[in-house]
């Protein structure tokens, strides 16, 4: 466990990745929270976005915006956008099998309404996680040091926009010490960034 | 004065050769046997002592390196106040038949030189800010962005790199229809695509207070001893954590220094120099007060100025 090799323990037995031995890396179960998760599905069948956004209940359809119909639902509370071609977006879940469970009700609804769906290449696209460090972070020096990685325009956002460079995981991070992790599509991504970032931040606390 | 064959007289005759019309007379019958003859005698004398602006040896403006023949061509200018709804003249109708591939580039470094001016800014940040369009151009892939917004994008850019920063609401102000937002956005995607090209080369420091303190406060009218004074403040400020723009936190420490001053300057007045919103600046104030005494250089205000400040 994460815990042993915190302690520099000579039987580790798996070889685990060198941040993990690092004196200042997480502890065990010190992990960030699942926000939300973005998910597509093809319903595999051409749909009527006019006779859904009529009949589905919560639909909201404005071609002139947007060419697809949101519908939301209260359990999981999420959103769906559909597409006349058949795809669906299922936005807002909190975690990946409720956001296939949620993919799976809305695609429940579309079928009440007459229409020959299928659940075709249901696929995670998108999770976002966040973590409070408690500590404010000082984003001028983390800037300055880490230039080639970090984006941090207090003009344009308030947040220090990192970019890793193994993966394409973003992570912003607010002087308050609270950050946001975004752009993987798999849960051990997001734990492998927060550990790689988990240092980082350590050394620029701000306070004394 | 010579002697040549004259067809009309069928012999050698003496020909005169008049220079005013460049032409050769036959002396006896007035045939002329060569016209539109080219003088290549020296076109003006330079004498040793006289140097003078003009050295007529150069002619047209500098060469461009970043336009494909350098510079060369001639421009028709559009007649002044002649303009109807087409070019007036049929040969600016000729010039701008659009053949010459530089067109854009050379309408986009016009943009940027009007921006410039109104800001004020030197001739080096206008150049850089072309080299930085011209390679940004160079990819094609810029075609569906707004145009303005790149434009202004690229001197921001270039304000940035040559190390005096104007902020987006500045360059807002000048570039016509760009919002802070589609700036914004631009700057990301040149950012992009100039490290794309030159690996990892764009080299932009983050902004601090201190870099447009001095434009602010001579935009306000302050004394010498006031701007030093917020100079200082603004240096000593970054120590401690106040999460706010640095723009606020300048426009903050300026409305401090004035109101410690004899003149004091109205929040609006502030707020129209420096770009931030009264309210905001209401705001920045109040995070600064708990730590003004510390912030304040005490050759500028005594402790009793300090306690005379109006608590937020």
């Amino acid at each position: 466990m994460a815990a042993d090799t915190v302690f520099g323990s000579s039987h580790v037995l798996d070889s685990s990745s060198s941040t993990s031995s690092h004196p200042l890396s997480p502890g065990a179960g010190v992990v960030p929270a699942i926000e939300n998760v973005v998910s597509t599905v093809n319903l595999g069948c051409t749909l009527d976005l006019k006779a859904i956004a009529l009949h589905a209940p919560n639909a909201e359809y404005n071609p002139k915006r947007l060419a697809a119909v949101m519908i939301r639902i209260k359990e999981p509370k999420t959103t769906a956008l559909i597409f006349s071609s058949g795809k669906m977006v299922c936005t807002g879940a909190k975690s990946e099998q409720q956001s296939r469970l949620a993919a799976r009700k809305h695609a429940r609804i579309i079928q009440k309404l007459g229409f020959d769906v299928k659940f075709n290449g249901f696929k995670i696209q998108n999770i976002v996680a966040a973590y409070d460090f408690t500590f404010p972070i000082n984003l001028i020096r983390l800037a300055n040091s880490h230039f080639k990685f970090s984006v941090y325009e207090p003009e344009l956002f308030p947040g220090l926009i990192y970019r890793m460079k193994q993966s394409k995981i973003m992570v912003q991070v607010f002087s308050s010490g609270k950050i946001a992790i975004a752009g993987a599509q798999k849960r051990d991504e997001i734990l492998k960034a927060f550990e790689n970032i988990y240092p980082i931040l350590m050394s620029f606390r701000a306070d004394k | 004065m010579g002697d040549a064959f004259c067809s009309d007289c069928k012999r050698q005759t003496e020909v005169v050769f008049d220079h005013s019309a460049g032409d050769t007379v036959c002396s006896e019958c007035g045939l002329v046997l060569e016209s539109h003859s080219i003088d290549e005698t020296s076109e003006w004398r330079t004498f040793a002592n006289e140097s003078g602006d003009n050295d007529p040896v150069r002619v047209g403006g500098p060469t461009n390196p970043l336009l494909a023949d350098g510079g060369l061509s001639t421009v028709i200018a559009k007649p002044n106040g002649a303009s109807g709804e087409f070019l007036s003249s049929s040969l600016g109708r000729w010039q701008n038949r659009g053949s010459n591939p530089d067109r854009g580039l050379i309408l986009a470094f016009k943009t940027i030189a009007t921006m410039s001016d109104r800001l004020g800014l030197v001739a080096t940040i206008k150049d850089r800010a072309n080299e930085i369009y011209k390679k940004v151009e160079d990819q094609k892939s810029s075609r569906g962005r707004n145009q303005d917004a790149l434009l202004a994008a690229c001197l921001y850019i270039a304000c940035r790199q040559e190390d005096k920063p104007r902020t987006v609401k500045e360059i807002c102000s000048v570039a016509n229809g760009a919002t802070k937002k589609e700036i914004g956005r631009a700057k990301e995607y040149i950012v992009k695509q100039l490290g794309l090209e030159t690996g990892q080369s764009v080299e932009m420091g983050t902004i601090h207070a201190g870099d447009f303190m001095r434009r602010f406060c001579s935009n306000l009218g302050m004394n010498n001893q006031a701007v030093k004074a917020a100079q200082e403040a603004v240096q000593k400020s970054e120590e401690f954590d106040i999460r706010r723009s640095p723009i606020s936190i300048a426009a903050a420490v300026i409305y401090i220094i004035t109101q410690l001053s004899d003149d004091k300057k109205p929040l609006r007045d502030i707020s129209l120099a420096t770009g931030v919103a009264e309210g905001t600046i209401r705001n920045s104030y109040k995070d600064l007060y708990p730590h003004v005494s510390k912030i304040m250089p005490n050759w500028y205000a005594k402790e009793e100025d300090l306690k005379n400040l109006s608590s937020p």
